[in-house]
């Protein structure tokens, strides 16, 4: 799950280019939208792409992807939800 | 005092027609125009459902009477047919007569050909006829085709303003009549389907797998369409001149901005708010002379909401009937605003308000509902034609019955 | 008024600044620090003709001091073509499956108009236009409309970019030059093609003058595909419009871009112009379809200043004396799209 949640900020950090942001400024419960990263709607959609590339999990519906994409957390506990045990 | 702007004629093509009275029947008989694509080369064909126009591109130019005459996009033959016939309509035959204009919109240009030969044209290996598309990759190659095929010898351009490029083409031509700059001017716009934009608009999440379902409360997103659609807009001393017949007039508009975000609107509908009301106070009408409003209604999550919003803040408790279209035409994106302003005529004319086909159940956040059937014998004098689109751009206008 | 270009013209002195030359037969623009104009979280996702529209339509609203504008009208040909092959190329490689929807978005003509709508919370009236050599003229003729239907002021532009992939596009039905040539000598090679360019260019236009107004804009005059004496005869008319004649005119800056082509518009025009001194500006910024934007900014440089950038122009032998009461450009876009437009003191 640690390993996880590193790769994913890394990930994050560059779908969204997120220049001055490193891995360790990521919180793994912050908000990723509004007050956090400051993320929007079309920050959400990449992330969505996101997983769908690195990950296989396609996510059909944005306002549950608003859901699954909460936090680092949150990705990655969806992440490994959807993974064979 | 300012020129009056009168509407004299009126031609398109879409999914459901390829004339106005072909696009009145299918509306009068609940004909939707969405099913799958056979012209797209694309993995959605049988997935996503469009609002194609169900001719062929060699069949088109043949109605468009340029048959086997190369370098004709989808974009061009489908615009140069629906101004044939509102120059028909308008009983124009002799551009020589009046300085016309042509204000055309468009969202993707060629790309419904050039796509298909993109990797063809950056190819240093490969030669071939495929190199004549490359000058219809922009926006202005269809318009430049329809207006040299036509003889129009006016004001040429393009407008684009993604969604509500057609609605805005309709203003530009209204205010060159206003100011006196000209007397005559066609304005619409064309688009054919892309994989592109199919592609793009299902990149945002936004195309429903199923027919469009604006303002209900399961919406899912919206179906891409196709067509054409331009509207001869004269002013009334040319009309009064040549004794011209008017359809209609365009008594008010307003284009108003969003800014906001990129793609979406305001939750609250401000910038749909402010179009609708501007266009009605420059109209001279108020509130409760309009009769009919058809509205954008893409059946997004966030369009509808937010332009449910903005109509019950406009009109209170008592919004008018209203319809989106879409469900019929699929979102024609440029043309889109000329296909419904055509329709906001065709309500006047006919007495008609379109039903919004496809709608089940009631938004929980508004207490309003669209109109679900075909209404017969309606005094319909005023009608809203919302159109708005990407970067925030809101368009309305107002079309009203003419009293001379 | 701000531009990027491929001079040195975004910031400082023009009058000091050196030619940049180029034998590339591209001429790219000289990108300023946009970190300066545009917000780190709103730059990270921005493609390179977004970043210099924005960030010219900034520092042009900076210039003006005007505050917030009435109206946002731009002009552009081709739109982000970064974002377009982008997208494009996705699509192949990724099989039309997980598509970022950035680059769609972004390839949208109006996109930049959208943004800075966001950025100067501008809501009122906002459009563009994508008509080859009238994207801007077109532009330029919404906003005097506008200004008299009561817009205090309007923020008015062009913007284009050219791409390494799209240069070759062109290249593959004879819009550039074959052989290299250097920009400076690009008059001196009278042969098929040009050189291609981009830029993005605002202005704050308003009715009225203020204590920083750099010219009037007087007149405009757009012909569609004439034949070459329509030139001479579009002209005349222009100039009767105008109430002027042609000795009242200081100078022309013309379109001319070495294109034999397309020369004999030039020519035709050097009939009416007869001894009015003319400058050619294709060298500075290439050609692309929104260069009129160009030639109106030097020109407005050059009515406020009473004074020639002359180290731009080292082909020219004399330049005329001072005391530019009227400015006239009249430029083309590969023979379609023509416009004259008149600048006063």
């Amino acid at each position: 799950m640690e390993a996880l949640k590193q790769t994913l900020k890394q990930q994050i950090i560059e779908a969204l280019n997120l220049q001055d942001t490193k891995p360790e400024d990521i919180d793994d419960k912050a908000p990723l939208f509004g007050e956090g990263l400051g993320l929007d709607s079309i920050d959400s959609l990449e992330l969505m792409v996101l997983l769908e590339r690195h990950y296989q999990i396609k996510v059909e519906d944005p306002r549950e992807g608003r859901k699954i994409l909460q936090s680092v957390q949150s990705m990655a506990e969806f992440i490994q939800s959807k993974q064979p045990a | 005092m300012a020129e009056r702007v009168l509407i004299t004629g009126m031609g398109m093509i879409t999914a459901i027609g390829e004339t106005v009275t072909a696009n009145l029947h299918s509306l009068t008989h609940q004909h939707s125009g969405l099913g799958f694509t056979r012209f797209i080369d694309t993995i959605y064909k049988e997935v996503l459902p469009v609002a194609e126009v169900k001719y062929s591109n060699e069949e088109l130019a043949r109605m468009a009477g340029v048959p086997g005459q190369p370098g004709y996009t989808r974009t061009s033959l489908l615009g140069l047919i629906a101004i044939q016939e509102a120059l028909q309509q308008a009983g124009i035959r002799d551009m020589q007569q009046e300085p016309t204009g042509f204000i055309n919109a468009s969202t993707v240009g060629g790309m419904c050909d050039t796509e298909k030969v993109y990797f063809d044209i950056i190819d240093p290996e490969k030669e071939g006829d495929f190199l004549r598309y490359i000058d219809t990759l922009d926006c202005a190659d269809c318009t430049q085709r329809i207006a040299d095929r036509t003889g129009i010898n006016g004001f040429v351009t393009t407008i684009s303003t993604a969604c509500s490029s057609s609605a805005n083409a309709l203003m530009y031509g209204a205010r060159l009549i206003k100011q006196g700059l000209a007397r005559r001017v066609i304005c619409g716009g064309t688009e054919a389907l892309t994989s592109f934009t199919i592609n793009g608009f299902n990149s945002l999440k936004n195309i429903d797998k199923q027919a469009c379902r604006p303002f209900d409360h399961n919406r899912n997103g919206l179906n891409l369409g196709e067509g054409a659609a331009y509207l001869v807009l004269e002013s009334e001393s040319l009309v009064k001149q040549h004794g011209s017949r008017v359809l209609a007039e365009l008594s008010g508009y307003c284009n108003s901005n969003e800014a906001f975000h990129p793609t979406a609107p305001s939750p609250e509908g401000d910038g749909a708010y402010t179009a609708m009301k501007e266009a009605l106070a420059m109209s001279g009408r108020s509130i409760d002379q309009v009769q009919y409003v058809n509205v954008h209604g893409t059946a997004t999550w966030p369009n509808d909401l937010s332009e449910g919003r903005a109509l019950e803040r406009l009109f209170g408790s008592e919004v008018p009937p209203f319809s989106s279209t879409k469900p019929f035409t699929g979102h024609a994106l440029a043309a889109a605003g000329a296909i419904e302003a055509i329709y906001s005529v065709l309500a006047i004319q006919h007495r008609l308000i379109f039903p919004n086909l496809n709608f089940a159940e009631k938004m929980e956040e508004l207490s309003i509902v669209p109109e679900t059937r075909l209404l017969e014998e309606q005094a319909v004098t005023t009608v809203i034609s919302n159109s708005f689109g990407f970067g925030g751009n809101n368009a309305s206008l107002v079309i009203s019955k003419y009293e001379g | 008024m701000a531009a990027i270009t491929p001079q040195h013209s975004f910031e400082g002195d023009l009058f000091a600044q050196p030619l940049r030359s180029n034998t590339g037969n591209l001429l790219q623009v000289t990108e300023p620090d946009y970190k300066a104009f545009i917000p780190p979280n709103s730059l990270r996702r921005m493609s390179r003709l977004l970043k210099m529209g924005l960030t010219a339509a900034q520092q042009c609203l900076r210039d003006s001091s005007l505050g917030v504008p009435g109206a946002i009208i731009t002009g552009t040909g081709k739109g982000s073509l970064q974002d377009t092959e982008r997208f494009l190329k996705d699509i192949r490689q990724y099989g039309e499956k997980a598509l970022n929807p950035t680059p769609f978005i972004q390839s949208t003509y109006n996109a930049v108009n959208g943004m800075i709508a966001v950025a100067q919370q501008c809501t009122t009236y906002n459009n563009t236009f994508v008509h080859r050599g009238f994207s801007f003229e077109h532009a330029l003729l919404d906003s005097i409309l506008q200004l008299q239907e009561g817009a205090p002021h309007t923020l008015t532009g062009a913007l284009d970019e050219m791409s390494e992939e799209h240069f070759y596009i062109k290249s593959r039905i004879g819009y550039w030059k074959k052989e290299p040539v250097d920009n400076v000598q690009l008059y001196n090679t009278l042969s098929p093609g040009t050189i291609a360019g981009e830029g993005a260019v605002f202005f704050s236009l308003s009715a009225t003058p203020t204590a920083h107004t750099y010219a009037h804009i007087t007149g405009l005059k757009l012909l569609y595909k004439p034949a070459v004496a329509g030139i001479s005869a579009g002209l005349s008319a222009f100039l009767q419009e105008q109430q002027l004649a042609v000795e009242d005119i200081s100078l022309v800056i013309t379109g001319r871009n070495g294109d034999s082509n397309f020369e004999h518009f030039y020519t035709e025009l050097d009939k009416v112009l007869g001894t009015v001194p003319q400058l050619p500006f294709k060298h500075l910024c290439g050609e692309y379809e929104t260069s009129g934007a160009f030639a109106v900014w030097l020109a407005a440089h050059i009515m406020k200043a009473q004074q020639l950038p002359q180290q731009w122009f080292p082909m020219q032998a004399d330049f005329p004396a001072a005391g530019f009461q009227r400015i006239l450009i009249y430029n083309h876009f590969f023979g379609e799209q023509h416009t004259f437009v008149l600048l006063e003191r």
